[in-house]
């Protein structure tokens, strides 16, 4: 079958499913849909590489699949995900200044170099991930950002411990939830800024970085610089960018970005259905435990015969990847794969595995991961949002 | 082709002129090699690109480009899977009511037209 022929397949088949995981596999642009084919528009953002694009302003950037065969994604490949058009593009490190106030005994504020210098650096890898990462697989589909599998990098990161520098301004005992802001504007006054809460225990429990630093370099623009906030093995978007305001709350944050956006039904799978949504929403958390292929892609062709090496990537949300199993079988039978470097819990996990295809024809492969706290991935998810993918993926090749 | 760009997006901006769009669509801006970079010394500084895509005539196409790309791309719109008339609605409702998008409820009708026509069930 050759690539017309692919297409037409898919054409043919006018089935969600076949086109979603193409799409996922960064074959073809988000456009695609129900059999559609399109290029994916590259673009070329400043400090970064060429990148998939889903939109440009403000910018979202999906890390092509390529990037996901190391252990930490190069910063100019790292995905790109901003939420209000008034991007910062001019940052001062002589005026810029992280604000600490609100219900602290002593409101501080740091400059870049104070917060590299007056306090101890911590360094994790840890995986950032879009809460609507692969959201363009979600069968029916959902509006929203239509990424493929690109929406998440790993990266080294260092900076100083959000719970040294909430202490050095001294947490009062009313306080419950400490809320945060980046350097991004919005538009129209109407729009609500940018802005997310942790809970106080969570923002002090040792985990969060002030990160300065991924992979040894400053942050690029478009990644947050000049500090990032790192909540390691939960959704980026408490990953707030370009970093500006800390306040220490004793109330609830009140914003559309905690009350009504970034929700997902208040049970373990993140599931509901379209005829029966979920009456009850919490704010997304940790990330859910997920594997994919990074090669092959969905209808390459491979040799019947000769050895391929199955290779992609394994996350959870913290307690790390106990095993990754590869099945070519359409799921009849599955093999441990071999998993890659360890890194920590809170970075993804590469994983390898040889195969040869026994012969001519189309093989349906899968992946599927289990995490070290006993979880296991499912074969169908769906929420009205498009987010947390927990689902077992699978990529059709054709050997000849 | 950068500076005209930029151009043409000020000029959306200002005055929700939409005419030239298409014909600047073609080629993305693209900044300079020297803009691409950080500076070295305490300002770090980017120029975004733009990449608008090519949008198709439709009805009501002006309303669209007044209203929405005021704050947002097209391709917000042309990323999207085409979808029925009554989640483009609910799509632009959430641009009044959540982001607080100044469109009156009869320009709402115009853009979902628009909407509808470009990325409806049966959409071009």
């Amino acid at each position: 079958m050759d690539r017309r022929d692919f297409n037409r397949m898919l054409a043919l088949s006018g089935g969600f499913a076949v086109a979603s995981q193409i799409i996922g596999n960064g074959n073809i642009l988000p456009e695609a849909w129900a059999g559609e084919t399109v290029a994916p528009i590259m673009a070329r953002f400043p400090q970064k590489t060429d990148m998939i694009l889903l939109t440009d302003r403000p910018p979202q950037l999906e890390t092509p699949l390529k990037y996901f065969e190391t252990d930490l994604t190069p910063n100019d490949a790292f995905f790109v995900r901003w939420h209000l058009s008034g991007v910062p593009t001019s940052i001062d490190t002589r005026t810029y200044r992280l604000e600490i106030g609100g219900a602290v005994k002593k409101p501080l504020s740091f400059t870049l170099r104070e917060l590299q210098t007056k306090f101890s650096s911590a360094t994790t890898v840890a995986l950032c991930q879009c809460a609507g990462n692969a959201r363009s697989l979600f069968v029916p589909r959902v509006a929203g950002g239509q990424w493929g599998f690109g929406a998440m990098s790993n990266a080294r990161w260092k900076g100083a411990r959000l719970k040294d520098v909430l202490n050095a301004a001294g947490v009062q005992t009313s306080a419950i939830q400490v809320g945060f802001k980046g350097l991004d504007t919005a538009p129209i006054p109407q729009l609500p800024v940018y802005q997310k809460s942790l809970s106080i225990e969570r923002a002090l429990d040792g985990d969060a970085i002030l990160a300065y630093e991924m992979n040894g370099s400053p942050l690029p623009m478009l990644n947050g610089f000049p500090v990032r906030l790192v909540v390691p093995g939960w959704y980026a978007t408490y990953w707030v960018k370009a970093l500006s305001t800390i306040t220490v709350l004793d109330q609830p944050l009140k914003t559309f970005w905690m009350d009504t956006a970034y929700r997902v039904p208040d049970n373990a799978g993140a599931e509901e259905t379209p005829q029966s949504l979920a009456t009850k929403t919490v704010p997304i958390t940790s990330m859910s435990l997920h594997s994919i292929f990074v090669r092959p892609t969905a209808g390459e062709q491979l040799r019947a015969g000769q050895p391929y090496s199955l290779q992609g990537v394994a996350n959870d949300g913290g307690s790390g990847i106990r095993k990754v199993e590869v099945s070519t079988d359409d799921g009849k039978t599955w093999s441990d794969a071999r998993l890659g470097n360890d890194l920590g819990k809170l970075s993804w996990r590469l994983w390898r595995m040889d195969w040869t295809p026994p012969g001519k024809g189309t093989f349906k492969l899968m992946v599927k991961a289990v995490s070290n706290d006993g979880a296991e991935q499912v074969t169908a998810q769906w929420n009205r949002s498009g987010y947390q993918r927990d689902v077992i993926e699978s990529v059709e090749v054709v050997a000849i | 082709m950068r500076t005209r760009a930029l151009f043409v997006a000020k000029l959306l901006i200002v005055f929700g002129v939409a005419m030239t769009v298409a014909a600047a669509a073609q080629q993305p801006s693209r900044p300079s090699a020297k803009a691409s970079m950080a500076a070295k010394g305490p300002v770090h500084e980017i120029e975004l690109p733009q990449y608008p895509p090519d949008l198709p005539d439709g009805p009501n196409k002006a309303a669209f480009d007044q209203k929405c790309l005021l704050c947002h791309s097209a391709r917000y719109v042309t990323m999207q899977p085409r979808f029925p008339k009554a989640a483009w609605e609910k799509t632009v409702k959430k641009m009044v009511d959540a982001y607080g998008a100044p469109i009156s409820p009869a320009e709402q009708q115009q853009v979902v037209e628009y909407l509808v026509a470009i990325r409806g069930p049966e959409g071009k």
